[in-house]
């Protein structure tokens, strides 16, 4: 591995002059469980690393209030999977951290990682994205907050400007009940790189998010406002109609030697179908458990 | 007199170093003043090398030397176990992805990986054949310089060597029934969790080299040769391999090494990286064309196998394997008539080599699946169908070779039992039975040397490396029933040439049989010994004593051996020493050099469960009974049975590399490389043995630990089969490629558009 | 030359004992073990957080110690394979590992035993799920991964009479 500078900013305004007077030359570490494998095989070759663990207001933090969950950009993958607040309310987002690597790689791997490396196969993206979730950002003018519909660029790339970082995620809570389930396909049933990873809501109001990644250059999410999707009487042909519509956007790389685009097709299918109907059982589980 | 040790399980002789983390592979060798070496490569398969410039790398601060094919002898000396085609470093061309053209040893791996960097090499990316079609093309580039094979009609091609096995009259049987169908076997690599190291020093006018190596007195010869040194001076040091698998056999960069370690005049140590690993070692993709008649009575007519291996740029050891792995192709069956035809195909990838199952994994998947398919033409059960044709014990099953030497029938009807054949199944669940056999060694050289020290306690000097499979635990329990001394007291030395004697190589499971009989040997030297002394103590003849785990027998009294060894000794102390030697010579008239030792039978039985939807395969239940003559040490045994097992899973449900259009190795590493975890277990694993003392080792053991994988593929795919009705012939039995068959049968398979396959 | 290599002083705690050093900057947690403090029990291998033979623990979590740097573990606290045993006696886990042969090669042993010791300490009383669960991290080629679960969950199992 080549050398580098190394900061460790103790403050968020350090941080951000760090970036903003080394911008492009600069990567963030967080849990490094991406990046330090970039800067062995030399992939990433930046002059400094700026380790953003030790600032205050990016600490791994899950809190509740007025409605929000806000979790610190540094929250790892164990802690997300295992918070109480977060399998209550976003329990497709724990099943999501909950199957990122192994454990040691879960007790290292922070959620703004997970985003900020803008992997087409970043589990958490799909949950994120169908739970609307909120990428609160800083930067030399202040922060500002980027839905994550809007976070995502393509691979590698996200929104954030180069001088700013991610300080926290907010997730609001469903003002609704609503059942969520993240699936995934892998080559094999340890650890992997998904080749599908996907994430579906349905709530009461009969809204159904779906939302998938690493079948394009980023992830993806859909909403079924013509409710079909979570009317149980509905016939299967409309469903497969809306669902078909939904993956228009799934374009899987011809180049991947982890699955072939038709496979990744029709997994993607497959695990839409699926999901779809966990998520009906969880919310009528959840009907039950209220009533 | 305490309890024989043979057939218990005491704990691992040097299990304790292991589990404190104390234990000393060779990258945690201590060594002062050791340069650390790096390699440099060329991101291609092949490559014409024009110039290297060196002089950047140089200026590096604590860069020591940076070596180069220029450097070395001309011309280029040349090494391997079966031919000498391997330059000791690439010289003018680059023949497989990874070969190092350069070395850069430096006081810190930061240097060395700086000064390999900095190491301009300028070359011409030339076309590479890494299938076997391309390879076999007449107009295919030729891999290997025909100069190194003079007088070789097939110098003028990729084709290394063919070699044939016959018997009877493949044309004249009678078959009633001919099935036919390719099968393919894809390249999958060892991945022992420890990387291959090699650390060389200049020693005593002569040179030390430290390495994973199964094989050290194969690698002390290759030194010796070419650095033109007696075997003397050469002094190879085999630190406990952390994991080989056949892939830690034979010579790889240690010469290479050993001339940078001359030239810098210091100790240099090379630790490989994993993907430098991945492309050192590797097992031979092969297709397979099998034709078998049947009569329709379903006894085998023919087996016509024709088994093309895709070896590397390099023999290494690969045309032994082609050889020795397809000879008992037709496997463990009375077929009145068989005709192997197999070749080795050279290509531009990584040397492939010796790898568990030996190359007969690639034809057993073969011929047990083509089996299958013949039992389901003429509507025999498949189980039935094996029992029909398996050889019994004395049948001279391969004509020219050691009779069968086991009642295989039991080992077949015993994994039946177990997987319960025959009882009726879940809705998309199947079953598959397999046997697997491998030839023991053909030929073989053990020496040891025992030392009963005054105290009793016991010294073991045997060459055999212990990778894992427990060879230390073997030999010490051997001793302890031999001389009584408690495992405890019990010192088992080994990996060192200078210190213990000879030994040909640990492969072909051949250490418990040959190197425990040489120790056994030794041990009954020192019997014979106390026997003199208590003779000469208590004035009677020696024929009238006996010798027994420590306890010695005299006509109407038992004394302790400590009792004879100690007055016997006198004054002095000093020990006993006790020599032994295990030599089982070759044919020149064999096919294989030599017959089989004993030979290594499996069956295994296997019960899937099939994902339509996905294509995913669970493996509800995996039986695996090998026949191992005596288990010396069951739960070594054990561990090695079901460790082959899982490995087995691996290459037939995951394992596979993956090149792209110009022969580099896409899934370099282990983020892309797949192995099983433990999450990819099957539900259940049941291994048993048989054991009818009916092995050439000590008590009555065979050599086992390959047997286990050997019909893992077939088993496993012929489970599937019946799970869902396809045949799938291409290994690994990925979840795509399952759903790939599935969506071409049709019917049931209908991913997408709705759910389905979950019953 | 890519630049002068940047060191930086770290304190960190090692099997109890605490150690102020010099690192560069670049050196993983992995490489300052076992080169710069000796610690060789650790194991280095795929270096891509895959293969778990680097485990550590590191304020009580287990990590891969090749994807963390050392400067990284400032202040933390570390417990390696060479701190399991007390006062030259075997922990239960490393003595179930032996009883129970869950060891072969002994190369994936020490990331093995981290990963076990965290998985016990955070539930004591696993299941076989569990305990896959809990090592699917560490990959074992020698494949003694049964007789692995059989050691960790006769070491619950000893824990809970």
């Amino acid at each position: 591995m080549r050398t580098f500078a190394y900061e460790r900013p103790v403050s968020l305004a350090d941080a951000v002059a760090l970036l903003d007077s080394h911008g492009p030359s600069t990567r963030l570490l967080a849990g490094g469980t991406d990046l330090i494998i970039r800067l062995r095989d030399g992939s990433a070759r930046p002059g400094m690393v700026i380790d953003v663990k030790r600032i205050p207001e990016l600490c791994p933090e899950i809190r509740e209030r007025d409605g929000v969950l806000t979790i610190g950009a540094t929250t790892v993958m164990a802690d997300l999977a295992a918070n109480g607040l977060v399998r209550r309310h976003f329990e497709a987002l724990a099943e999501a951290a909950s199957v990122v690597g192994s454990v040691q790689i879960r007790n290292r791997a922070t959620i703004a990682g997970n985003i900020c490396n803008a992997s087409p196969a970043a589990d958490t993206a799909p949950p994120l994205l169908v739970y609307g979730a909120v990428v609160v950002a800083a930067g030399p003018h202040g922060s500002r907050r980027i839905p994550i519909s809007e976070f995502f660029v393509r691979s590698g790339l996200t929104s954030l400007e180069p001088n700013e970082l991610v300080v926290a995620i907010e997730l609001p809570v469903p003002a609704s009940l609503t059942g969520a389930v993240h699936l995934r396909r892998t080559r094999r049933r340890g650890h992997d790189l998904a080749s599908v990873t996907l994430c579906c809501s349905v709530n009461e109001a009969g809204v159904t998010r779906l939302a998938y990644g690493s079948v394009g250059p980023k992830p993806v999410l859909e909403q079924d406002e013509t409710h079909v999707l979570a009317n149980p009487s509905a016939p299967d042909d409309a469903k497969q109609v809306v669902l078909e519509r939904m993956f228009a956007e799934a374009s899987p790389s011809k180049r991947s030697m982890r699955a072939s685009p038709e496979y990744r097709m029709a997994m993607l299918r497959l695990l839409g179908s699926r999901a779809m109907r966990t998520a009906i059982e969880r919310l009528a589980e959840k009907r039950g458990a209220q009533a | 007199m305490s309890a024989s040790s043979i057939g218990s399980s005491p704990n691992r002789v040097g299990g304790i170093g292991r589990v404190s983390g104390l234990q000393e592979y060779v990258a945690d060798v201590r060594l002062a003043g050791v340069l650390e070496a790096k390699l440099v490569t060329l991101d291609c398969a092949r490559a014409k090398i024009i110039s290297i410039d060196t002089s950047e790398a140089e200026q590096v601060p604590g860069v020591r030397l940076v070596m180069t094919a220029a450097d070395l002898p001309q011309p280029m000396p040349r090494f391997g176990p079966q031919l000498e085609d391997r330059p000791v470093i690439a010289v003018d061309e680059t023949k497989y992805h990874g070969e190092p053209v350069a070395i850069v040893a430096a006081d810190t791996k930061d240097a060395a990986e700086e000064g390999a960097r900095l190491v301009h090499v300028e070359y011409e990316e030339l076309p590479a054949v890494f299938t076997l079609a391309a390879a076999l093309d007449p107009d295919a580039p030729l891999v290997q310089d025909p100069s190194l094979r003079p007088k070789d009609p097939l110098a003028s091609t990729n084709v290394l060597r063919e070699h044939h096995v016959d018997w009877g009259d493949i044309e004249a049987a009678h078959a009633d029934v001919v099935v036919e169908n390719t099968y393919s076997f894809p390249i999958v690599t060892h991945f022992a969790i420890e990387p291959h190291a090699f650390i060389a020093a200049p020693d005593d006018n002569g040179i030390a080299v430290w390495s994973s190596i199964q094989h050290p007195y194969w690698l002390q010869r290759i030194l010796a040769k070419l650095l033109d040194l007696p075997l003397s001076k050469v002094r190879v040091l085999a630190p406990d391999p952390g994991g080989a698998f056949g892939g830690k056999q034979h010579a790889k960069y240690e010469p290479l090494v050993a001339f940078a370690a001359i030239r810098a005049g210091r100790p240099v140590r090379l630790v490989l990286s994993l993907e430098q690993t991945f492309q050192a070692v590797r097992r031979a993709a092969t297709e397979i064309r099998v034709r078998t008649g049947f009569t329709i009575d379903g006894k085998l007519a023919f087996q016509d196998i024709k088994a093309d291996y895709l070896i590397g740029a390099y023999c290494d050891i690969a045309d032994r394997v082609v050889g020795k792995g397809s000879y008992p192709g037709a496997g463990p069956y009375n077929v009145p008539a068989v005709r192997i035809f197999a070749r080795s195909i050279l290509s531009h990838t990584t040397p492939s080599t010796a790898f568990r199952g030996f190359g007969n994994p690639q034809v057993n998947w073969a011929v047990e699946s083509n089996i299958d398919e013949g039992a389901r033409v003429l509507g025999i059960d498949r189980l039935e169908i094996r029992l029909r044709n398996l050889a019994r014990k004395g049948d001279p099953f391969i004509p020219f070779d050691t009779p069968a030497d086991g009642d295989w029938e039991q080992t077949l009807r015993r994994a039946a039992e177990m997987i319960e054949w025959g009882k009726p199944l879940a809705p998309g669940h199947g079953r598959g039975i397999a046997l697997g056999i491998k030839s023991g060694p053909t030929t073989g050289l053990s020496y040891s040397t025992v030392r009963l020290l005054a105290d009793g306690s016991v010294a073991i000097y045997a060459g055999t490396s212990d990778m894992g499979q427990g060879a230390r635990t073997i030999f010490a329990q051997i001793a302890a029933e031999e001389l009584g001394a408690p495992l405890d007291a019990i010192r088992v030395v080994m990996g060192d040439t200078a210190i213990v004697p000879y030994d040909q190589q640990t492969s072909a499971s051949r250490s418990t049989v040959l190197m425990g009989n040489s120790v056994l040997k030794a041990c009954s030297s020192i019997q014979a010994q106390i026997r003199t002394m208590a003779a000469r103590l208590h004035g009677i003849d020696e024929s009238a004593i006996t010798v027994e785990r420590g306890v010695v027998r005299l006509p109407g009294r038992e004394l302790r051996l400590m009792e004879v060894l100690k007055p016997g000794l006198g004054k002095l102390g000093g020990e006993l020493i006790g020599n032994g030697e295990t030599r089982k010579d070759g044919d020149a008239d064999h096919p294989l050099g030599g017959a089989a030792a004993f030979f290594e039978l499996n069956c295994t039985a296997v019960e899937a469960e099939v994902d339509e939807g996905t294509g995913d395969i669970s493996i509800v239940r995996h039986v695996t009974v090998s026949d191992v003559g005596t288990a010396i040490n069951r739960l070594q045994v054990q561990m090695q049975d079901e460790g082959a097992a899982i490995m087995g899973l691996g290459h037939t449900l995951m394992e596979h590399f993956i090149y792209d259009e110009t022969g580099r190795i896409r899934n370099l590493g282990a983020i892309d490389y797949r192995i099983p975890t433990t999450m990819d277990l099957p539900l259940e694993m049941r291994s048993e043995t048989i054991e009818n003392a009916d092995g050439p080792g000590p008590y009555g053991a065979k050599g086992m630990s390959e047997g286990a994988l050997l019909c893992v593929a077939a088993a496993t795919a012929a489970a599937v089969r019946e799970a869902t009705g396809v045949a799938i012939r291409d290994l690994p039995l990925t979840p795509e490629r399952v759903w790939r068959a599935l969506r071409e049968r049709g019917g049931r398979a209908n991913a997408g558009t709705n759910d389905d396959g979950e019953s | 030359m890519s630049g002068v290599i940047k060191t930086l002083p770290i304190e960190i705690t090692v099997n109890g004992r605490r150690r102020t050093l010099e690192v560069a900057v670049h050196h993983t947690l992995l490489d300052v073990l076992r080169e710069d403090l000796e610690l060789t029990g650790t194991k280095e291998c795929c270096l891509v957080g895959e293969c778990g033979a680097c485990t550590v623990m590191v304020d009580g979590r287990i990590v891969d110690s090749c994807l963390m740097l050392a400067v990284e573990a400032d202040g933390a606290e570390i417990l390696t394979v060479e701190g399991l045993a007390r006062d030259g006696h075997l922990n239960p886990l490393q003595q179930a590992f032996l009883d129970k042969g869950a060891v072969q090669c002994g190369f994936c042993t020490p990331g093995q035993l981290m990963a076990a010791q965290a998985l016990l300490v955070e539930n004591p009383h696993p299941n076989v799920a569990e305990v896959q669960e809990g090592l699917a991290g560490n990959l074992c080629r020698c494949g003694c991964y049964y007789q692995i679960f059989e050691a960790v969950l006769s070491v619950a199992e000893a824990g809970s009479r």
